[in-house]
């Protein structure tokens, strides 16, 4: 079928503001939406950007806004997007972030709240002589968790980061959660006072908007009030 | 890079807790006092008053007129304001409703302005403008507590119509 691109381009070197650019791809029910990008790319105009690399769901480079909502672009098959020939898809960079070149966002500030909730392993005592063991209901509580590929998808969905884009957002809090609620984990003493701050967790509302913006299905809103629960019981 | 994310100085725990806690309990206190205030027996005639055409006699329920003239007289002439207060000017009934109305106005209070707070900190990012509207909110919360506990208790005391 014939669809229409519709691309929000910005080249910081020549525009002054974002605008809307669009483009007629031949595409099948069955390709992604990443494919319709790539034939723009390769075909149409080659000055177009964007950030794409495993193409398959693994690296969470091409979160972007389609048709209205953050997804993968290669998660997103073109029949769950059109309804039929001659429909439009609209591509845009992911809000609430400054855009570096078309669909491409700095996403400095989103690292940086990352790695304020310290998100890797901190433990007490001699390091064991083999690995830290975990047993596989230990692991259940995190296993959720650890299936976020840092797209970006939830924290740029979220209206609380919307309103302060330095609020630290579902991205990283849930990673705080992975470690804190890792049984092998004693770093929540360092962690919980990053988190609980008018920066952190009650800047949540549960809205819900994350749950729905992840590709990966991750239920990050009840992870967060886990961690709001452990907050009240930390203070 | 310097970041911003340090530790915060105050923790903000307990008030999402309460927050919580309060949610919780309002949905009863509300409850309780709408039945209590508008659609209970005896004071029933209070909406009906409401609902009376301008210039007719408001309407009141036997109970409430009969419990306002064993308390004031068989001419005690019978207003909405003098069933609450008659409510209140009990001495055993007004621990009770004193206690659940101050009960009802400190949830109240910390709820709306615990939201209240939350709305002004989305959209206020300097921090000088943040506290300043934080501490002024949080003060007029004190000060409608003050006038509120006050009203309460003072409410009904040596009543006579
Ligand atoms: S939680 Fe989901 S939406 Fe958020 S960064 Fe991880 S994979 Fe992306
Ligand atoms: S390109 Fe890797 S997740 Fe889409």
């Amino acid at each position: 079928m014939e669809l229409t691109a519709k691309i929000k381009r910005y080249n910081p070197e020549k525009d002054d503001a974002p605008h809307w650019e669009t483009y007629e791809v031949p595409a099948e029910p069955d390709d992604s939406a990443l494919s319709l990008l790539l034939y723009v790319k390769w075909h149409l105009d080659g000055t177009l950007t964007f950030r794409k690399s495993c193409a398959h769901g693994i690296c969470g480079s091409d979160a972007m806004k389609i048709n209205g909502e953050n997804k993968l672009a290669c998660s997103e098959l073109v029949q769950d997007l059109v309804s039929g020939d001659g429909d439009t898809i609209k591509f845009a960079p992911l809000p609430a972030a400054p855009v570096i070149k078309d669909l491409v966002i700095d996403q400095s500030r989103f690292f940086e709240k990352y790695r304020a909730v310290k998100p890797w392993l901190m433990t007490e005592g001699p390091a064991p002589e083999r690995e830290r063991e975990q047993s596989p209901e230990e692991f259940d509580i995190i296993e959720d968790a650890t299936k976020c590929i840092m797209c970006g998808a939830c924290t740029h969905a979220c209206p609380s980061t919307w309103s302060d884009p330095d609020y630290l957002g579902p991205a990283a809090m849930l990673k705080a959660y992975r470690y804190t609620f890792d049984t092998r984990d004693d770093g929540a003493e360092e962690r919980l006072p990053v988190l609980d701050s008018d920066k952190g967790l009650w800047k949540c509302y549960t809205i819900f908007n994350c749950n729905q913006a992840c590709p990966k299905d991750i239920d990050i809103t009840r992870w967060l009030s886990a961690l709001k629960r452990r907050s009240v019981t930390a203070a | 890079m310097a970041s911003q994310y340090g530790k915060s100085r105050r923790s903000n725990a307990g008030n999402w807790f309460l927050h919580r806690i309060t949610g919780t309990f309002l949905v009863f206190l509300l409850i309780t006092h709408f039945w209590v205030q508008h659609y209970d027996d005896t004071t029933r005639s209070v909406v009906e008053q409401v609902v009376t055409e301008k210039g007719e006699r408001p309407e009141y329920s036997e109970a409430a007129q009969k419990a306002v003239r064993a308390k004031f007289g068989a001419d005690a002439e019978v207003t909405s304001y003098d069933v609450l207060m008659l409510r209140l000017a009990d001495p055993v009934y007004a621990v009770l409703w004193k206690g659940f109305n101050i009960l009802f106005l400190i949830a109240a209070l910390h709820h709306g302005f615990y939201g209240l707070n939350n709305i002004l900190t989305d959209y206020i990012r300097n921090p000088l403008n943040r506290k300043i509207a934080t501490s002024l909110s949080w003060t007029a919360a004190l000060v409608l507590l003050v006038i509120g506990v006050y009203s309460v208790i003072v409410a009904g005391w040596g009543y006579a119509p």
